[in-house]
């Protein structure tokens, strides 16, 4: 159980960007079109068999030729004067019925991320993923952003359109982020590097459904490019936005009138500063997520 | 064990150019279960070794069937004079690789295994009056090559269909594959109303390949026995119930029948095998 390098790159001290699916795709989304654009080129991978279960076969003539496991793969890249490495998993190993890493196996991955920033001495990690939040589909998602350090806390504050804690109503300062995220996160603050995560807000009623959200994806991607002064053409985050936006207007509008026209209250916030038709109080935040659960619960059942 | 495998052994047995037989309890038709506790039977499998359950199993409790508690397994056994061992075991609910492993970490460090036989069931949409076919997968030309002179099916193609997953069985082949060990894994068909009883035909079918195979030369009367008998219930099962020879007959025919009607045939089968018994 261990890493594989195909290649040992001359890096200097590169900012690794890691990234595994989770609520609507949010950061492999970011990450991985990040990668693509830039052209990022592989150089190895963590051996997957001990942490999956093999998703294919491939048996051909009555001879097993094949069997594939998700992929957990690094790859690096020059861009903008700095050195990049991405890390992007096609899966979080998990135990039992969870959903999201926990547990040995997640400890032990992210154990061995931290250790190839190690080896090629990273001076920052960045994770990205999602952040359920009570706002409208339509909204731009904002990013909630979670370093490890104190020293990252005022670098924060720069980035456009990205919230610490603090700033998020009702949370005073605290929270929880699952699965790997959270969990790489921490392992880098126990073993000596900066890290923060970047998570893209995605409405609450969405949070359950099988759709990415490449609204998101892209508020990370500029919270992310920013900060590591990169430019990218985004247009085509832009049309898969545009395509998955449709979807989830035919599903929008199956959620019963009296349920949407809760949610359609949520058009009107602007974070903390409700305008339009009236603030909305906790009280009636509370009413909206217990309607749409009670409305999913339900769905569920059906089905 | 190397790797600090959890694994018990009892006694070393004295095998110098073994091959391993494996099957799995709860697959269709208890295939799995049913051969290998007729190896041990007929062959006087003798218990050398277990794995430990608790990396492997959901502890909280036990499961209950046919009104007694059920508890994993996961024990080999050894006919040391044939050269064969026999692994039968649950299957595990995690650290999958772990423990194939530590399987073939047995086969290889106490037995000297040579060859791997993994025995699997698929349920088919057929009657039970059509002949049991076995098919192969294997994890070498040299093995297929080998296994050429046999009665099976080993030009099969496959790939996992989307939302399925490979079975334990093409893990362990591709494992034993990384470790140069031969391996074959046999399926054969097992009729759907079948599935939840046993199918002694599929049971034959395994057990006639592996005693050839092997130099077993068991003596398949007793099993024989259970095939007549089988076939003499569900003969008479069509005699009584119209609905049930329909079907079936249907089925002869090569016709698909409707879900509703699949559910019916099985549950008036399996009834009636009960009541039988």
């Amino acid at each position: 159980m261990g890493i594989s390098l195909c290649k040992e790159p001359n890096l200097e001290n590169p900012i690794l960007v890691a990234s595994w699916p989770g609520i609507g795709n949010i950061g492999i989304i970011a990450v991985d079109t990040l990668r693509g654009m830039l052209g990022a080129e592989e150089f190895g991978e963590i051996e997957p068999w001990d942490f999956f279960y093999p998703r294919r076969v491939l048996i051909k003539n009555g001879i097993l030729e094949y069997l594939e496991f998700p992929s957990s793969k690094f790859y690096f890249k020059r861009a903008a004067g700095k050195d990049i490495i991405f890390f992007i998993a096609e899966e979080q190993p998990t135990e039992g019925s969870r959903i999201y890493a926990e547990g040995k196996k997640a400890y032990h991955m992210a154990n061995l991320v931290i250790n190839v920033a190690e080896k090629f001495k990273c001076r920052k990690i960045y994770t990205s993923g999602a952040a359920v939040s009570l706002i409208h589909h339509t909204m731009k998602p904002r990013v909630w952003a979670v370093p490890n350090s104190e020293r990252l806390i005022q670098e924060i504050r720069r980035y456009e359109n990205a919230v610490l804690m603090s700033d998020i109503e009702g949370r005073g300062k605290q929270g929880n982020i699952t699965g790997l995220n959270g969990l790489l996160l921490g392992v880098a603050k126990k073993r000596g590097f900066e890290a923060i995560c970047l998570m893209g807000e995605i409405p609450v009623y969405l949070q359950g459904l099988p759709l990415s959200y490449p609204k998101a994806s892209k508020s990370v991607l500029e919270v992310l490019t920013r900060s590591l002064k990169i430019e990218v053409n985004l247009d085509k985050l832009d049309e898969l936005d545009q395509r998955v936006q449709r979807r989830i207007e035919e599903f929008y509008q199956q959620i019963p009138l009296a349920i949407r026209e809760q949610l359609d209250r949520l058009r009107h916030v602007v974070y903390d500063k409700p305008v339009g038709p009236g603030p909305i109080t906790e009280e009636e935040k509370k009413k909206i997520v217990d309607d749409v659960e009670k409305f999913f619960k339900k769905r569920g059942e059906g089905e | 064990m190397s790797q600090g495998y959890p694994i018990k052994i009892y006694s070393e047995p004295d095998l110098s150019q073994s091959s391993l037989v494996l099957g799995w309890s709860e697959d269709a038709g208890n295939l799995g279960r049913k051969v290998t506790d007729y190896l041990n039977r007929k062959l006087k499998g003798q218990k050398f070794a277990e794995i430990e359950l608790e990396d492997f199993f959901p502890l909280g409790g036990v499961t209950i069937e046919g009104n007694l508690a059920q508890f994993p397994e996961s024990k080999f056994y050894a006919c040391q004079e044939l050269e064969l061992v026999v692994f039968q075991s649950n299957p595990p609910g995690t650290e999958w690789y772990k423990f194939l492993n530590s399987i073939l970490d047995v086969a290889e460090q106490h037995c000297q295994v040579k060859e791997l036989y993994i025995i699997g069931a698929m349920v088919s949409f057929s009657a039970h009056t059509s002949p049991r076919q076995l098919f192969t997968v294997v994890n070498s030309a040299e093995i297929k090559e080998a296994l050429n002179q046999y009665d099976l099916v080993g030009d099969m193609n496959y790939q996992t269909p989307a939302g399925e997953r490979p079975t334990l069985n093409s893990f362990l082949l591709w494992i034993a594959k990384r470790r140069n060990i031969p391996g074959v894994s046999l399926w054969v068909p097992i009729p759907f109303y079948l599935s939840a009883t046993e199918d002694p035909q599929a049971q034959k079918k395994v057990l006639s390949f592996l005693s050839e195979r092997l130099r077993l030369e068991i003596d398949f009367s007793d099993i024989d026995q259970e095939i007549r008998e089988q076939n003499e219930q569900l003969a008479q099962a069509r005699s009584l119930y119209p609905e049930i020879d329909d079907y079936i007959n249907r089925l002869e025919s090569n016709l698909m029948l409707s879900e509703k009607e699949n559910g019916e045939l099985i549950k008036k089968i399996e009834e009636f095998l009960r009541e039988s018994a």
